[in-house]
This record gives C-alpha cells, sequence and structure tokens, in this order.
C-alpha cells in the first residue's frame, strides 16, 4: 500500500461512490444494486483462487457479507471494487485455508517455468471462428483453468476484468513488479495453451522462414553491437 | 537491436501500450525481421483478444440466486 500506487487515484472518480453512500445510509436497494453489478469480478476472483464452483459460491457469500458489514471502515483510498476484490481474495485464502495448509497466495506461487514459448507456428485467421461459442468458450477456460492459482487470479483480473495493473496489484496485495512479472507469464502459458487449437501445423516454409530470420537476426546484432554483447538471445 | 529474450521480457509492455516510443521502435523492427518473436507478439495480441471476447468464467444462474437469497436472509435478520 504504497502512496505512490493510490497516487492517482482520487475519490471522486469512484462511479459507485453514490451507491456506497446510500448503503452507508441504511438503503439495502443499494448494495443490492453493487451486489449485482461486481458479482462477476468476485466470482471471478473466487473461482481462481479455488477452482470448484462450491467453493467459490460460498466465498463469493461470505464476501459480499463482510463487505457490506465492513463498509464503514472502507477508507475510500481505493475504488469500491478494488476493496471488494481484496475481500474476495481473503475470503478464499480462508476457504483455502481450511482445505490445506496454503496461506496466501505467495504460498500458491508455481516455481518459475521456462518463458521461453515452444510453440512458434503462425495461428489460423480468426482461429477462434473455427469453433463453436460453446466449444471456444471450453478451449479458453481449460487454458486458464490449467495455470496454477496464483497465475490465475492474475490473468482474470487483468485480462478479463480489465483492472489495470495497479488495481492488479492492489486487490490481490502483491508489489508492482510481482504482478507484471505474472501478468507475462500467464499471458504465455494461456498463448501456449491456445497455441495447440490454433495454430496450423508447421510447413517446411514456416521453418525455413524461421531459420532465415534466425540467421538475419544474429547478422544484425552482430553488426549493431559490440562484440562482448553477443551472448544469449 | 533487441534480443529475443528482451522482446519477451518487454511483451506485456508491448500489448499493454507502455513503454516508451524508442522502446516501441525497436521492438517493431526486431519482429519485423525475427519470424519467431513475430509469432510470439502477433499470437499473445490474439489470446487477449479471444480470452476477454468469450468471458470465461460466468457467474452461474444458480450461484447468483444462492447469493441474492443469502443477502435476503442476512437482511431480513437485521430488521
Amino acid at each position: 500500500m504504497t502512496a505512490n500506487r493510490r497516487q492517482n487515484f482520487r475519490p471522486e472518480e469512484d462511479e459507485d461512490a453514490p451507491l456506497v453512500e446510500r448503503t452507508l445510509g441504511g438503503d439495502q436497494q443499494a448494495y443490492e444494486q453493487l451486489v449485482r453489478k461486481h458479482e462477476q469480478r468476485v466470482f471471478r476472483t473466487a473461482i481462481a483462487i479455488l477452482g470448484e464452483l462450491a467453493d467459490a459460491e460460498e466465498a463469493m457469500q461470505e464476501a459480499f457479507l463482510k463487505a457490506y458489514q465492513n463498509l464503514p471502515t472502507f477508507r475510500r483510498d481505493a475504488r469500491f471494487t478494488t476493496w471488494l476484490t481484496r475481500i474476495a481474495v481473503n475470503e478464499s485464502l480462508q476457504i483455502l485455508r481450511r482445505r490445506r495448509d496454503a496461506a496466501s497466495l505467495d504460498d500458491l506461487e508455481a516455481p518459475l517455468q521456462d518463458l521461453r514459448p515452444s510453440r512458434v507456428e503462425e495461428w489460423y485467421a480468426n482461429p477462434e471462428r473455427r469453433y463453436a461459442t460453446a466449444e471456444l468458450k471450453r478451449i479458453v477456460e481449460e487454458a486458464i483453468r490449467a495455470l496454477p492459482p496464483a497465475y490465475r487470479v492474475v490473468f482474470l483480473l487483468r485480462d478479463v476484468e480489465e483492472l489495470s495493473t495497479e488495481e492488479t496489484a492492489e486487490a490481490l496485495g502483491l508489489s508492482i513488479p510481482a504482478t507484471k512479472s505474472r501478468v507475462l507469464r500467464a499471458r504465455l502459458m494461456v498463448r501456449e495453451a491456445l497455441a495447440a487449437h490454433f495454430e496450423k501445423p508447421p510447413t517446411l516454409r514456416s521453418r525455413l522462414r524461421r531459420a532465415t530470420s534466425m540467421v538475419r537476426n544474429m547478422m544484425a546484432m552482430a553488426f549493431e553491437r559490440p562484440a562482448g554483447r553477443l551472448g544469449g538471445r | 537491436m533487441l534480443t529475443c529474450q528482451e522482446v519477451l521480457d518487454n511483451l506485456s509492455c508491448y500489448l499493454d501500450g507502455e513503454g516508451s516510443e524508442e522502446l516501441r521502435r525497436e521492438l517493431e523492427r526486431h519482429i519485423a525481421r525475427c519470424a519467431r518473436c513475430f509469432v510470439v507478439v502477433d499470437t499473445t495480441k490474439q489470446t487477449l483478444r479471444i480470452v476477454a471476447d468469450c468471458e470465461p468464467f460466468e457467474v452461474p444462474l444458480a450461484t447468483s440466486a444462492l447469493l441474492y437469497d443469502r443477502l435476503a436472509h442476512f437482511f431480513a435478520g437485521l430488521l
């Protein structure tokens, strides 16, 4: 919760502020509106951490009850949704703790995997059109499900809920560099999983093109860089 | 010229439209001549588009119903 993480946030920018105020004034319908508006994000957070529907349902209910009860302590130094997402993360982690020994998102961290992409064939044009909507959704959800939970939650918040890097970091209690690193890894892992469905079969031409560009690359570096910096690609 | 590893390290930055003009130019210069990085950058971009468009993990209706029931009970208890 460093100051610079919040320096760009002004409370009047929070579009939920009026509903929050009405809820604090005792208007339960205002809170129901907040619930309807944000249930999707809370659900994605919970399912990302917990994996099981029944657990995610429990976490979601607890999160919305806790948020209501603790609303008077909401300090408005972040968006309501960021604060709510943080509660959803904590409720999910508590349920996870009951199930096993993982205590924080860091315990869910998978060992750093090799980032180098292994599937590098081009994809079909508009590859998503090759599948029916439901089938495509299944493929995408499977790819996300296969991520380690610590990456799954970062990916869903950043790339599905479209939070900014700063908001994702804040909601998860992570540093910005840790968030960025997880976002990158998650994106590459999902890309790799989708490639299995979307890439064209390799051709002699595509292999040749890669070999040619590798040589061109090395030549370019040999001419542009001091010799000492040639190591590693 | 950037290395392939540097392209990978700055991939998110590039896709999120962050980073300096110079970095973007360097990156584009690299992928214009590196078939491998071109594919990685292009397909990661496609990945993000496809994922966002298909709205994965939507709340099931029954899950919503359970939540509203629970809240209704809670509010009734407050009366």
